[in-house]
């Protein structure tokens, strides 16, 4: 049964992707419990569904906003709106000030990967006036808290493999689950991987390549992202 | 493509076919307010018919995923990359954002 109740050609693949990412956020992470995963996701609605708030004022410090019984720490929940609503203006002091609070490298790598599949996901559904995908119960078990040995800081603020490619491929490559779930989401939304960068001219989908671009570099310029 | 397209769709379609509306569809998605995502998704409907719609909203949703993986993760531009838009990044005005990021000179 697809995802979305729709006459519009969804794609079965797309359809499919979208299905898939939410039971893996649903389920236990590389640092962060089913439950706790569907908290961002949960957040990441909040955050663009609210009264916007200015870049520079976190949720954290907005009386009543954050309930007791929350199940993020207070960070990821600035972290969540911050990056939903603000992405062009995160520097390395925000950074280093929320890594200060006591959230790990690798764990803020992987609330940045859901952050960014949710409004991927979620966006498509706003922009057609589909249902949002409803969240789901969430699976026990506990995270692998496990990173590859060569995990290190180099280019990035967060720590990354020696996987090779274009940095914005190695950017959650220190958490290699978040990296495979943001692939597959890619894939049938714009581009596999390696197409990206080898072949510019072919068409997808519906599309021309120079469409495609055009989309790209106008959704990335509105949203301040010099990459 | 023209550059001038990027900056807005106030600027033409930048010589792509049916630039000018998708280049509002991804103005109204950012923006997020449904009478103009409407209007836009009913001229483009007209113009291009739904499977280029939905392909279209598909790639802007996956660049408000790239642009979060990127800022989120402090991600500098590529040094080919950074060469090879040094020439245009003035006229698509990306020079003074504060997510420039460059890779430290070796």
């Amino acid at each position: 049964m697809p995802t979305y109740a729709t006459e519009l050609p969804v794609r079965d693949e797309l359809d499919t992707a979208h299905t898939e990412a939410m039971a893996e956020w649903s389920g236990p992470g590389t640092w962060w419990t089913g439950t706790q995963r569907l908290a961002i996701v949960a957040e990441v609605r909040r955050a663009r569904d609210a009264a916007p708030l200015t870049p520079w004022q976190s949720p954290s410090t907005v009386d009543w906003l954050i309930p007791d019984d929350h199940p993020l720490p207070d960070a990821v929940v600035d972290v969540v709106w911050r990056l939903t609503n603000h992405p062009g203006t995160l520097t390395t002091d925000w950074h280093a000030s929320i890594l200060a609070r006591g959230l790990e490298p690798l764990a803020y790598v992987e609330v940045v990967s859901i952050v960014a599949q949710v409004n991927c996901v979620d966006r498509f559904a706003d922009a057609l006036e589909l249902d949002r995908m409803p969240i789901p119960e969430a699976r026990p078990g506990e995270p692998a808290r496990k990173a590859p040995d060569d995990v290190e800081v180099r280019l990035h603020w967060v720590p990354t493999a020696d996987i090779g490619g274009p940095n914005v491929w190695r950017a959650l490559s220190g958490v290699p689950a978040e990296l495979e779930a943001r692939s597959r989401l890619s894939t049938p939304h714009y581009l596999e991987g390696r197409a990206v960068f080898g072949d510019v001219v072919s068409d997808r989908f519906s599309l021309q390549r120079v469409q495609m671009e055009l989309i790209a570099a106008r959704t990335s310029k509105l949203n301040e992202c010099f990459y | 493509m023209t550059f001038e397209a990027i900056a807005g769709s106030d600027n033409g379609d930048g010589g792509v076919r049916h630039g000018r509306l998708l280049v509002r569809l991804a103005e109204a998605m950012w923006e997020g307010d449904p009478g103009s995502l409407a209007a836009v998704r009913d001229e483009l409907l007209a113009a291009a018919g739904a499977d280029v719609l939905v392909d279209a909203v598909a790639v802007s949703a996956n660049f408000h995923m790239m642009t979060r993986v990127a800022d989120g993760t402090g991600t500098p531009l590529d040094p080919g990359a950074d060469e090879a838009s040094a020439g245009f990044r003035e006229e698509i005005e990306v020079n003074d954002l504060v997510s420039r990021r460059h890779v430290p000179s070796a």
